[in-house]
């Protein structure tokens, strides 16, 4: 038991990253506001952004920009750009999809009069 | 030339989808010619590629000349190509019926509507095609961004369907990435070929197990396989007719095709993870699916739902064939896949010419388009498809999946299959029951003459589901020559 909490609490990022997720995902499933319910779906995908940052940190590490010209490349000097060039991609990706979600939440509004979920099921009815 | 067929086959929907708000900012007339234009080219490109790639090989496409490892690499091989020639020819075929059927209310918005569905044909065109996990992902959302306005573009009760839509697939989405950023954390590699040659040593990894898991469950919810299908039914009912055709015959089956890729290239056909095969895990998966789609498109009264579900159904059997682990049940799941593709595009057509026309949305209403006997043909021919009758090309998808299924020996799966062709018979039954044997009620007969095009698009998918048939076994044969994966 105590090594499983030392095992967790060696990483706190990975934990971070599961109480950000699994934070989003209870507001997605209990609240009935569209809008909250998008904001857990942002928390969700932000975790796994953070996620895919945190792996790629590295203790005494630079950005991948050579620091010498004739020196030979020493790999633990430069951090791992990869993560965070998908990190870019991921977010960009996110943020698109926030942008239509919030559209549909307008028009939703518009048509309904209201962003609660009973709500609108009821008219649908 | 040949090597840059798949770039060009995807930037040219592409250029197209970007350019045409300019293009069209004064003349938005010019928007449908101008999509219909670009994708004849794609279809004659896509069916060109195909001949190349049969004759001389697979063409493995680096952006900007950086290597496999170092860039994004796309791989077209014959299986990739085939599908891509059923994408083409069914987003022209949409682009064509949507020219009647395209929600009125849009105004000067109709020029968006062809730009999302040139992107959406675009995205898929790059899931097909993509060689590297992320690759996919990103196409995946472009995919999903172009079909949730896709499905919320008439307003109305699709709006909160599309919401839900957007919802779900994003936390599928989400899920897809986290099981690549583990899978890039154990491997160190993105690459598709790479991560092949690497993931049979690290196969005791959590992080593999965890991450394939993810990965499952977000494409899961993708491709609408049974728990996570909640979305679907709602979004293609209550989307535009002319959109729901190509959502319902693309969209599922290539976010399929994305994780058959990953289960037979990625992880390799016999993959054990911790004493569990994960082709029997997906068999089972599949077999649930067949008949729960089945006897949920059974109960319903709305002909799209019913259809939408039975589109459900025909994921799982799909899946039941390509999880056998033996080449007849791949080859036979893939052949039902292309079948599937274009009966699902007729069935929609067929329910929104019904709409459109005939103003038929339940069972109840079914009786006014028997003044419509071409029609009705074409339901026939389609339900001969979905069914699984001989000279359609549905029968012979199902009868390779079922020698596969015999040759693995596995009889819940040829019980699944058939139990949900039996289901699948009986929800075509209610609805000719509909037709023929009309409940007597006072009908309002409201006949409008059906335009040519719409004739077009429901004529040439429900001959191609003939056709398919008639060419079962040279592209089943070719299949088996040239699309197996490694190992298999």
């Amino acid at each position: 038991m105590a090594d499983a909490l030392a095992a967790v609490f060696q990483r706190p990022n990975f934990l971070t990253f599961v109480i950000i997720f699994l934070w989003g995902f209870y507001i997605m499933v209990t609240r009935y506001n569209l809008v909250k319910k998008l904001v857990g779906l942002y928390l969700v995908q932000t975790s796994v952004i953070f996620f895919l940052v945190s792996i790629s940190a590295k203790k005494g590490a630079t950005a991948p920009v050579l620091l010498s010209a004739t020196d030979p490349v020493q790999a633990f000097q430069y951090a791992n750009p990869l993560p965070h060039v998908l990190t870019l991609t991921a977010i960009v990706v996110g943020v698109a999809t926030l942008g239509v979600a919030l559209a549909l939440c307008a028009a939703i509004y518009r048509r309904y009069g209201s962003l609660d979920e009973e709500d609108i099921l009821k008219r649908l009815e | 030339m040949r090597q840059h067929l798949p770039a060009l086959l995807f930037l040219l929907p592409l250029f197209a989808a970007i350019s045409m708000p300019l293009v069209c900012l004064k003349h938005r007339g010019w928007s449908r010619p101008i999509a219909v234009t670009v994708l004849s080219i794609m279809s004659v490109l896509s069916i060109i590629n195909l001949i190349s790639i049969i004759q001389d090989g697979e063409v493995r496409y680096a952006f900007s000349g950086w290597g496999p490892l170092l860039g994004i690499e796309w791989v077209a091989d014959v299986l990739a190509s085939v599908i891509l020639v059923a994408l083409s020819l069914l987003g022209l075929m949409t682009l064509i019926f949507a020219g009647s059927t395209a929600p009125k209310n849009l105004g000067g918005r109709i020029v968006h509507f062809y730009t999302l569905i040139l992107l959406l044909v675009a995205a898929l065109t790059g899931i097909v095609f993509a060689g590297d996990l992320f690759n996919l992902f990103v196409f995946l959302e472009v995919a999903a961004l172009s079909s949730y306005a896709l499905v919320g573009v008439a307003g109305g009760p699709a709006l909160f369907a599309a919401f839900r839509y957007l919802v779900l697939g994003t936390l599928g989405a989400s899920l897809y990435l986290l099981g690549v950023s583990y899978f890039y954390a154990a491997s160190g590699t993105l690459n598709m070929v790479d991560m092949a040659e690497r993931l049979p040593h690290l196969l005791t990894s959590k992080a593999v197990v965890g991450g394939l898991l993810f990965m499952f469950i977000g494409l899961g919810i993708k491709m609408a396989l049974v728990p996570f299908h909640a979305w679907l039914p709602d979004a293609y009912t209550h989307a535009p007719e002319s959109v729901s055709p190509i959502l319902a015959s693309l969209v599922t089956k290539v976010a399929l095709l994305g994780w058959v890729r990953i289960i037979f290239w990625v992880l390799g056909a016999k993959v054990i993870v911790y004493d569990i095969p994960v082709l029997l895990l997906v068999g089972i998966l599949g077999t649930l699916a067949a008949v729960i789609g089945a006897v949920l498109a059974l109960k319903q009264q709305n002909i799209k739902m019913m259809f939408a579900y039975g589109g459900i159904s025909h994921i799982g059997i799909i899946l039941i064939g390509v999880s056998q682990g033996n080449q007849t049940g791949f080859v036979g799941g893939i052949f039902y896949l292309l079948n599937d593709a274009f009966m699902q595009a007729t069935l929609f057509f067929w329910a929104g010419i019904a709409m459109c026309h005939y103003g038929v949305q339940t069972i109840a209403d079914m009786k006014r388009v028997k003044q419509a006997p071409w029609v009705t043909g074409a339901l026939v021919i389609a339900a001969l498809g979905m069914v699984g009758l001989p000279p359609t090309g549905g029968f012979f998808g199902k009868w390779y999946i079922m020698l596969g299924a015999l040759e693995a020996n596995n009889y819940l799966a040829v019980g699944a299959v058939l139990l949900s062709t039996l289901l699948t018979l009986a929800y075509f039954v209610r609805l000719f029951e509909g037709i023929f044997f009309p409940e007597p009620t006072q009908s309002d007969m409201r006949h409008h003459d059906i335009p040519f095009s719409l004739k077009l698009s429901l004529g040439v998918t429900s001959t191609a589901i003939m056709i398919l048939g008639l060419l079962s076994d040279p592209i089943v044969r070719l299949l088996l020559a040239q699309a197996l994966p490694p190992g298999l």
